[in-house]
């Protein structure tokens, strides 16, 4: 369908204020009297705290205030209740917060840091699942049974166990007896880092009016607000929070992290802001890690290749507090089919804890981590079944009429998985390889299928205010933040679309402040675009309806018969009978001074239309539209040092609808990069005692500018009928089906399979030598 | 042991006491509060506080305030003139390198010391530039795009200059 004003590339609003050093974000912010805070990390992973002295940090300069956990009583968290802001008898990892010093600068609170005694009686320390599993292993949280969850959550006090997911679809794993071969792998998906550029930060201000005025780099302001109201007991409304803009969150910004932390902090110096900014070191040890997931897969296939039963295990280490892991783990499980049809699943996630820092969202959010898994099971399937891997994988794409592992019918508007995989069949497999090898180089090709399903829960909608100004502009505000992804030029389009008028004429305002913005439940799960989307499509209309219903009394005639065209409401019937919009923004005055109508403007959001919580077999309904998308890699890896080259990549993914070439391109660029630093750098590591050995970005190797390959970009558009516009959203999607396309064309470069990531330059030189002795022997 | 320095920054004359801790970073954005300067790790790598001393690109988080006295630095701040945006700057703007925009100050920078001295300057040392600076949004391409338009634009400011 073709659109005035979407599917062109508008320069985002906030650019210029980026580029000019204007854009304020966290730690550009100054309030009068603010003070800061720097914290103290434990000296193990799991211990008992014996004692703290924090007599002789008071006296050093410029110090106001040293906090511990002492005397917390409260915890806090959305899924699972098992958050405190500060240690109080034990610690659980390595980033915990013990002490806190508030002080004038925050060289004078660093500085008086060394200052506390922290005496710590030694705990056994578990960085893996499986290790926390284990019978003997000794309780990360001994009162599990006491704290609030979820009804749709499973516990399992005695043990380290925080959630255990389970789904049956079919005849469950019984299904096995249908198959005529049967594949099992395990794979693991190693803890990791957004490590966004920007670090984690907040500022929380407990005033003497009993308001608490927070500001934080956070995607979930009005989760903040609801959680803090909760635990200091006031009324939600007095509790305020402020988003500035973000400087890149790919998840680890989402769910509550570092704000109760720092209101715990600042609760102690009532009157005045304390500001604490995370070092980069901190922003890895102590806010949300990701992924830590561990799959076991088995498939069962019939010999033609139609999929059967597929029996999944996911251990996930979800850190030492699992509020923010327990979602990751069912999401990961229940994913775990990937875009394919099983019609028999039994498919298991245990959210465990460990002496790690608490798991949280990271871009793809329990996508990336089994649809490895899955994407490498296939092509290990068609090797063992001696088939073609795309054939295989087109006998059981989810399409229209099939049905997923959740019970749910898939439609033609979830969009074209075929159509994704053909293409990029045709981008990157369309010709012969040129070589195998030369000299230098081994050379291969991968591809991966992927699927992604709406991220949702009962009360998760996205408000829109709208009003319209007396030349006719139009101001916009959205409760969505701004984190990178361009929602702001995207609010523009689509509001131009529909009430339209140029975009020039709309400004999105998104500075959130929970007192003036509408209600966002948060901005994540790529659901922006198209549920703020719909919230916006919804205010226009109404904001139309209202001028149409002035324009009536003033045209005296009936709304039905009136048009709008972005200038003018006009009698349909002839034209020249019409007021313009310009005379009924504030309502519209007549020549002897009558008043008539109302201001034009209007409040509308957008739920997801169907949501249910799994029942008794884990299925149910995740509320909105899924979509599709297919990757794959060409790679050279480095004869002499195992180094892996990845010189092109393609994606292609049903989006719905594009909105914005220019910035639906950068998001995929962006997003296959991540994806590529998960697939060969990236991995947060622990030594035995729990200590991360890797807190900074020399050592956590993001990929860098003469890393990023050379990437094709394309689109289906298959409408989608609850998005704006038919459009759907891509945020995280472009993440997941790299590692196993990058895996899968290793295999196919040098003949070995790998099954966890990142695949060094090491690993692939062992490879090598193991194969040649192979050869030898 | 505090020590008083005097620098030019953005066209200004600035003098500002300083202790021996101190790096460029802290004078720019908790002395001065020019706070387009961002900070984004503790140890010189991810480039985000680059800034322009004496026509050089320096990552001002590990450079000793000290190295200040009688420098002509440049910020972020100092790159428009009112409205008009440096060519550079409106490059980066357009080209889609900007998303969360948190690296986007210290990429500017990084171009303005390259450009501004070698506006030829080669798609290699282009590359080594950039190749400095972390992101995690864009990929990277958008920036390339953004430089090369950068480098045309100066390019022709200085032709039509002649």
């Amino acid at each position: 369908m073709a659109y005035k004003y979407l599917g062109k590339s508008y320069i985002r609003p906030d650019a210029i204020n980026k580029v000019t050093g204007k854009a304020i974000f966290l730690d550009d912010i100054r309030l009068p009297g603010m003070l800061h805070a720097a914290i103290l990390r434990p000296k193990y992973a799991h211990a008992r705290i014996l004692s703290i002295d924090t007599s002789e940090a008071e006296k050093c300069p410029g110090v106001v205030k040293v906090v511990t956990g002492k005397g917390c009583t409260y915890r806090y968290g959305d899924n699972i209740r098992d958050q405190i802001p500060m240690a109080v008898e034990k610690v659980r990892h390595i980033g915990e917060p013990v002490a806190a010093v508030i002080a004038d600068t925050p060289r004078h609170a660093y500085a008086a840091l060394d200052k506390i005694k922290v005496e710590y009686d030694p705990l056994p320390v578990y960085t893996d699942a499986r290790q926390a599993m284990s019978e003997d292993a000794v309780l990360i949280h001994e009162n599990l049974e006491e704290y609030w969850h979820l009804p749709t959550l499973n516990p399992k006090p005695g043990t380290n166990i925080a959630n255990l997911y389970h789904l049956v679809k079919g005849r469950g794993e019984e299904g096995f007896e249908e198959a005529e071969v049967i594949i099992e792998g395990e794979f693991n998906y190693p803890f990791g880092s957004c490590a966004a550029l920007e670090p984690h930060g907040s500022i929380v201000w407990f005033k003497e009016d009993r308001t608490i005025e927070v500001w934080s780099s956070s995607i979930c302001p009005f989760i903040i607000r609801d959680d803090i109201a909760h635990s200091y007991g006031v009324p939600v409304s007095d509790v305020r929070v402020h988003i500035p803009d973000i400087g890149g969150c790919f998840g680890y910004k989402s769910d509550i992290t570092v704000e109760q932390t720092i209101a715990w902090i600042a609760s102690f110096v009532p009157g005045r802001p304390v500001k604490w900014v995370a070092t980069r070191k901190e922003d890895i040890t102590s806010t949300l890690l990701a992924h830590g997931i561990r799959t076991v897969m088995k498939i069962g296939a019939k010999r033609d290749g139609k999929l059967v039963a597929l029996k999944t295990i996911v251990y996930h280490s979800g850190g030492a507090y699992s509020d923010t892991a327990v979602n990751v783990t069912m999401a990961a499980t229940h994913n775990s089919t990937g875009p394919y049809e099983f019609e028999h699943c039994d498919l298991t996630g245990y959210t465990v804890y460990t002496n790690t820092p608490p798991v949280g969202a990271f871009r793809g959010y329990g996508h990336p981590e089994p649809q490895f898994a899955t994407e490498r099971m296939m092509d290990l399937l068609a090797r063992k079944l001696n088939m073609d891997p795309f054939e295989l994988r087109a006998k059981n794409y989810l399409r229209e009429g099939s049905v997923n592992s959740l019970g749910e019918r898939m439609w033609k508007s979830n969009g074209d998985m075929q159509a994704c995989a053909d293409r990029v069949q045709q981008i990157v497999f369309g010709k012969p390889k040129e070589k195998q090898e030369d000299d230098q180089f081994y050379y291969g090709r991968g591809f991966a299928a992927l699927m992604k399903s709406p991220k949702g829960a009962p009360f998760s909608t996205k408000g829109c205010y709208m009003k319209m100004n007396i030349d006719g502009s139009v101001s916009v505000n959205m409760g969505g933040a701004e984190v990178g992804q361009g929602l702001r030029t995207v609010v523009r389009q689509i509001a131009a679309e529909a009430l339209k008028i140029p975009p020039e004429k709309v400004r999105c305002y998104n500075e959130i402040d929970t007192q003036f913005s509408p209600y966002e439940w948060q901005t994540i799960g790529s659901m922006f675009t198209m549920q703020g989307g719909r919230a916006i499509v919804r205010a226009a209309e109404k904001l139309i309806q209202g001028l149409k219903k002035t324009a009536a009394q003033v045209l005296r005639t009936d709304e039905d018969y009136l048009e709008y065209d972005g200038e003018y409401v006009y009698l349909r019937s002839d034209p020249s009978v019409r007021v313009p919009v310009t005379q009924l923004a504030r309502g519209y005055i007549t020549d002897n001074g009558i008043t008539i109508g109302d201001l034009a403007q209007s409040v509308a959001d957008a739920r997801l239309p169907r949501y249910s919580n799994p029942n008794q077999n884990g299925q149910g309904n995740l509320g909105v539209t899924y979509t599709f998308g297919a990757q794959a890699a060409e790679i050279r890896i480095e004869k002499k040092t195992g180094k892996i080259y990845v010189d092109h990549f393609a994606s292609v993914f049903d989006v719905g609808q594009v909105i914005n070439p220019l910035q639906i391109r950068g998001t995929v660029l962006g997003g296959v990069l991540m994806g590529l630093g998960a697939a060969l750098y990236e991995e947060v590591k622990f030594d035995e005692e729990g200590r991360i050995l890797n807190p900074h970005y020399f050592q956590y190797h993001i990929p860098t500018y003469k890393e990023a390959p050379q990437q094709t970009i394309e689109f289906i558009e298959t409408p989608d009928p609850i998005g704006a516009f038919g459009a759907r959203g891509i945020g995280e999607h472009p993440v997941i089906g790299v590692p196993p396309a990058i895996l899968n064309a290793i295999y196919d470069a040098i003949g070995v399979d790998f099954y966890e990531i990142p695949v060094t330059p090491e690993k692939i030189k062992q490879a090598l030598e193991a194969r040649t002795e192979k050869e030898y022997a | 042991m505090t020590e008083k320095i005097s620098f030019t920054i953005n066209g200004e004359t600035c003098s500002v006491e300083i202790d021996e801790e101190m790096m460029v970073i802290d004078v720019i954005r908790d002395v001065l509060d020019l706070t387009g300067t961002k900070r984004g790790c503790d140890n010189a790598t991810c480039g985000t506080c680059v800034i322009v001393m004496n026509g050089k690109a320096v990552k001002s988080c590990n450079t000793p305030a000290s190295k200040m006295q009688g420098a002509n630095i440049l910020t972020i701040e100092g790159m428009s003139k009112g409205m008009e945006l440096h060519p550079i700057q409106k490059a980066i703007a357009e080209s889609g390198a900007v998303q969360c925009g948190f690296c986007t100050p210290g990429i500017v920078m990084e171009l303005h010391a390259l450009l501004e001295s070698k506006p030829d300057a080669s798609e290699t040392e282009l590359s080594n530039a950039l190749n400095k600076h972390l992101c995690r949004c864009t990929g990277y391409e958008p920036i390339r795009d953004g430089a090369l338009i950068a480098q045309q634009l100066v390019r022709e400011r200085i032709t039509a200059n002649i």
